[in-house]
């Protein structure tokens, strides 16, 4: 029992040395929604990446939120006890995030949204994609490529996440051209592959020979359906398929001709934020060190809003794209 | 021998019987209040590594995060102590929850103006209450093991919860609600822990002070012998299911307050840290032994290691493997306790 304890305390110490700090540095915490999915990862490793980190004038601490809101609200309000420099905030949902925000904003700390929208206006800004844009895109390449007729389904996000309220905005408002194109289903599979291939095989049974299109709000559930429909033996190829992400298997399925997809900028999305945060936190004496920025205006003062642009994944850069992607993986 | 040599050697054994009695006490000590020892070894160490652990803002956190689970924790031991288990409390706290969300919500379709916070309390304790009393049921009636039975629950639990929002979340509390979660006493003392503690005074009271209590152990340590000297043992069975259900309630209600908002997904896995809870604290699987004190400890060291770790920006990663480590090193040491008894 004596040994037990004193592995206990030796164990607990070394992890609390490990982790104790002597310099002063900006602490920023990363309150993510959940990890399971690459591409929370991507925006992850990316703000790791972030050249202010590497130096060590920033650390980062990531606080996975394992896709609960009150495991977010307990995080924030640990954040607060420590006195956090500032938060990025990629919340789950775009309610009771707002909580979240509000817990840090009455202690002054800036949060700056990324990604994923709160609905909350104590956020000091917010950087991240036009999803309504990018539902749009790819409900209207499905669209083109069955010919303006038929039947799709339409996998979702997490019900309540704002990613999945602007892009099936942008699926159905694109789809509401097509007279002649139908929704068969529309369900949710939580950015899940697992889920997205399970409910494609129910919907290939429920609906043989009938089903033409696939719309994935993201590209992990599209790979979920492409790999429901090759183990139903049938032609992943005449399958029409979109996703929106630019995960890494996601570019590769593209360059094989097996779905379209949309790259989102999670570097662009995760560095900017942090370059958001500091100048939140030091002021406007600060330079920005996120490529992004060589596109888009960092203007005299912060906006409350920053747009990220969607980069279509095609054959004539899809070679490009998963050979950076393989330079910020890389350990 | 003398009588002076049976004298001293009297006096010998009695100075080594002093000593072993010694060690005896130190034995008897660690065996009765182990876990709250642990306890206080984990806050040291943590005091010691991390400067904001002792915060007293840090503190009420901590008391303020616990407390969901510990008041799962509490209906959790009940169930145990008869030898049952509840895996559903996670589906049954997400349905309750929702529940009282679409009382107190506008954006509930149907409801133009939040009713009294009062009715949405009964109503979401009123779910729960029949969630729970069917779990009772099964186990008690009709001899479904309680692994079984509860598991059940669990999915047709969250599968009601999914049904009765349409798998939305519910937004837009009205504002009275919210003080359940977010209110406090005195000024600083958070709600959700006063509540905590008044549902652990009730437990307390109950297991402990009443005849149900004493019962609820009998049922655990020997059913049988239990029934044939007289005891109800259905009722207590089912009893201990539906306090269970209406603790998860309580839970949902403090939760939904806190993220101001109906959440469909709440309390997956719920189930998993209010057993663990309840493990540590030493009561034992099989039932009839354990009590209230260790489950308040057990949820205690929980909810200190998770924020202890996230004190010192250890990743959600290790702090799993940690939780994990520590329920399985907690009954490996109640083991060793009761082998030295």
């Amino acid at each position: 029992m004596k040994r037990l304890v004193t592995v206990l305390v030796v164990l607990s110490l070394i992890v609390g040395g490990a982790f104790a700090q002597a310099k002063k540095q900006y602490k920023i915490g990363a309150a993510v929604y959940g990890l399971k999915a690459e591409y929370m990862r991507l925006w992850t490793t990316a703000l790791e990446r972030h050249p202010d980190v590497q130096s060590g004038l920033v650390k980062i601490t990531v606080f996975d939120g394992q896709y609960d809101a009150s495991v977010q609200q307990a995080q924030f309000e640990n954040m607060v006890v420590q006195g956090y420099d500032a938060i990025l905030f990629v919340p789950i949902d775009i309610n009771a995030g707002a909580q979240a925000v509000a817990t840090a904003a009455n202690a002054h700390i800036p949060v700056i949204g990324s990604n994923t929208r709160v609905k909350s206006d104590q956020l000091t800004s917010y950087i991240g994609s036009n999803d309504v844009l990018s539902g749009n895109m790819e409900a209207e390449a499905v669209a083109k490529a069955i010919g303006g007729k038929g039947n799709v389904v339409i996998l979702e996000g997490p019900i309540g996440q704002s990613a999945q309220i602007e892009r099936r905005q942008g699926n159905l408002e694109a789809l509401k051209k097509y007279p002649k194109i139908k929704v068969l289903e529309m369900k949710t599979a939580n950015w899940s592959r697992a889920e997205a291939l399970t409910l494609m095989e129910d919907w290939l049974n429920a609906y043989p020979g009938k089903i033409n299109g696939v719309i994935g709000q993201n590209d992990e559930m599209a790979l979920g359906a492409i790999q429901a429909i090759k183990q139903a033996g049938l032609n992943v190829k005449k399958f029409p398929i979109a996703g929106i992400d630019g995960v890494t298997d996601a570019m590769i399925a593209v360059k094989n001709n097996e779905m379209v997809s949309i790259l989102q900028d999670a570097t662009g999305q995760a560095q900017g934020a942090l370059d958001l945060a500091l100048r939140a936190v030091i002021g406007e004496s600060y330079k920005p060190k996120a490529a992004f920025w060589k596109d888009v205006d960092w203007g005299k003062t912060m906006q409350k809003q920053y747009s990220v642009p969607w980069v279509p994944i095609t054959q004539n850069n899809v070679d490009n794209l998963l050979s950076e992607r393989q330079a910020l993986t890389n350990r | 021998m003398s009588e002076r040599e049976r004298v001293s050697a009297k006096a010998e054994m009695s100075s080594r019987d002093q000593g072993k009695d010694g060690e005896a006490r130190l034995k008897g000590i660690i065996s009765e209040y182990g876990i709250v020892l642990v306890f206080f070894l984990f806050c040291a160490v943590l005091a010691f590594a991390s400067p904001y652990f002792l915060k007293p803002k840090n503190l009420i956190n901590v008391l303020r995060q616990v407390s969901i689970n510990g008041l799962l924790s509490i209906g959790m031991t009940f169930v145990i102590l008869t030898g049952g288990i509840d895996l559903s409390v996670g589906s049954i706290l997400a349905f309750s929850s929702v529940v009282a969300a679409s009382f107190v919500s506008t954006a509930f379709p149907g409801r133009t103006e939040a009713a009294p916070i009062g009715i949405a309390i009964l109503a979401s304790m009123g779910v729960a209450a029949v969630l729970g009393g069917v779990n009772g049921i099964l186990v008690s009636r009709m001899k479904v093991p309680a692994f079984v039975a509860t598991l059940g629950m669990l999915s047709m639990g969250r599968g009601f919860t999914f049904i009765y929002t349409d798998g939305m979340p519910i937004p837009k509390i009205d504002p009275s609600f919210l003080v359940i979660g977010q209110g406090t006493i005195f000024g600083f003392v958070p709600l959700p822990v006063v509540i905590f503690i008044i549902a652990f005074g009730v437990a307390w009271v109950v297991l402990y002070k009443t005849r149900f209590g004493r019962y609820v152990y009998a049922v655990g340590g020997n059913e049988k012998s239990a029934k044939v000297s007289g005891i109800n043992t259905k009722l207590i069975i089912f009893f201990v299911y539906v306090i269970s259900g209406v603790l998860a309630a309580i839970g949902g209600l403090i939760l939904t307050a806190r993220t101001t908002a109906g959440l469909p997904q709440a309390g997956q896995s719920y189930e998993l840290d209010a057993i663990a809870a309840v493990v540590i604290g030493g009561t034992s699987l099989s039932g009839g032994q354990g009590d209230l004190r260790g489950t308040l400890f057990g949820a205690l060291i929980i909810g200190v290691i998770g924020n202890g770790l996230d004190l010192l920006g250890v990743s959600s990663y290790y702090q799993q493997v940690i939780k994990g480590a520590i329920i399985v090193g907690a009954v490996l040491l109640d083991s060793f306790r009761k082998r030295n008894d």
